[in-house]
């Protein structure tokens, strides 16, 4: 269980400067994001680059990022997920820590409302660094600043599930509806090329 | 407690030579007593099976495969298509993945158990409202062709569909 913060309020963080961060650390994964904001940020940090966007299918996002990892063993997959997302489909953590992808990270965008409905609250904290170091074969970390995320993303063993704690409201831009037919060819190309 | 190894069926064994043919690289499912046979010769010709927590979990994990390009397949009890219906809908669908799913039936023929029942009926109306076309299984005679026409309709044409593996197969389902 770790956990990385700074007591500096100008650090503070958003989606767009957190999924920044992945993407500075990994520029040739491939990222799974869930529908909302972290499909929106994906899109717009890496100008639509061959993704699996999530259009909908709330809380199926990490088992989508689970089958891709052990489909394509070779190539790093972060799974980039709403909070909200993430406690649909909480169940995957235990398929995650059975599977045990050693080419997956699952990064959390934590802020605390449901962003796409509104920015409803969500009422429970994620603890998220807990939840990894309780489940066997995972790992687990908090990160409240970009630069705590970017340490984490390159020393958290993996599988590794990260508490990215978002604290700066912005809505990236792209839409986060996005054409099925596209997503699937783009990453099929992307897979099948690099 | 012990376990036993199930007996392998005439049509379950038909069905894995079909999943093996088309080079099927995963199968994803929920357990179910009729589906025991088919997952045992599978894990014991080599494919790698994930037992997960919920079926649609099964559905976005083979998303995740197809998307890949590898051949997953998902196994689980008609019940289970009531909470795979998201995914199917909203990610397997519209993404025309082509997800085959070998749908062990409940709540039909001889159930005794009054809470299957509606699933079980609604089953082949379910799907079929998402467009996923669905294929009664009732003998073994038919277990090969039908097999191999649905992963062919998954694998080929894009198309999410469904073996519905009914009750008069037998497998294990009929004192439970």
């Amino acid at each position: 269980m770790r956990s990385s913060s700074s007591p500096n309020w100008e650090d503070n963080v958003n989606v767009v400067e957190a999924v920044q961060a992945i993407v500075h650390t990994y520029p040739e994964a491939t990222i799974v994001s869930s529908l909302g904001t972290a499909t929106s940020a994906a899109r717009h940090v890496t100008g639509d680059g061959p993704h699996f966007y999530f259009g909908a299918a709330m809380g199926s996002a990490l088992a989508g990022a689970l089958g891709l990892a052990e489909a394509a063993p070779h190539r790093q997959v972060v799974a980039v997920l709403g909070d909200g997302d993430f406690l649909m489909g909480a169940n995957s953590l235990w398929s995650l820590s059975a599977c045990r992808p050693t080419n997956l990270l699952v990064v959390v965008l934590a802020d605390g409302a449901y962003s796409i409905t509104g920015g409803q609250t969500i009422s429970c904290p994620l603890r998220l660094a807990e939840v990894g170091a309780a489940l066997e074969g995972l790992s687990g970390a908090t990160a409240d600043t970009a630069e705590a995320l970017r340490a984490e993303l390159t020393s958290l063993p993996q599988p590794g599930l990260i508490e990215a704690r978002i604290s700066e409201s912005v809505w990236p831009g792209p839409s986060p509806f996005v054409d099925p037919a596209e997503v699937v060819r783009s990453v099929r190309a992307s897979l099948a090329t690099r | 407690m012990t376990t036993s190894t199930p007996t392998i069926l005439q049509w379950q064994a038909e069905v894995v030579d079909q999943l093996l043919a088309a080079d099927v690289s995963v199968a994803a499912f929920v357990p179910d007593s009729r589906l025991n046979g088919v997952l045992t010769a599978l894990s014991g010709r080599g494919v790698p099976l994930r037992s997960l927590t919920r079926e649609e979990e099964c559905v976005a994990y083979a998303a995740g495969a197809r998307i890949a390009g590898k051949r997953a397949v998902v196994m689980l009890q008609s019940s289970g298509i009531g909470n795979a219906l998201n995914a199917l809908g909203t990610l397997a669908v519209p993404y025309r993945l082509g997800i085959p799913m070998i749908v062990s039936m409940r709540g039909t023929l001889g159930e005794t158990n009054p809470s299957q029942i509606p699933i079980g009926r609604a089953t082949s109306p379910m799907l079929g409202s998402l467009g996923i076309q669905s294929f009664s299984l009732r003998s073994a005679d038919d277990a090969a062709s039908m097999t191999e026409a649905v992963l062919n309709m998954a694998y080929q044409a894009g198309e999410t569909s469904a073996v519905l593996l009914e009750p008069e197969l037998g497998g294990q389902r009929e004192r439970r």
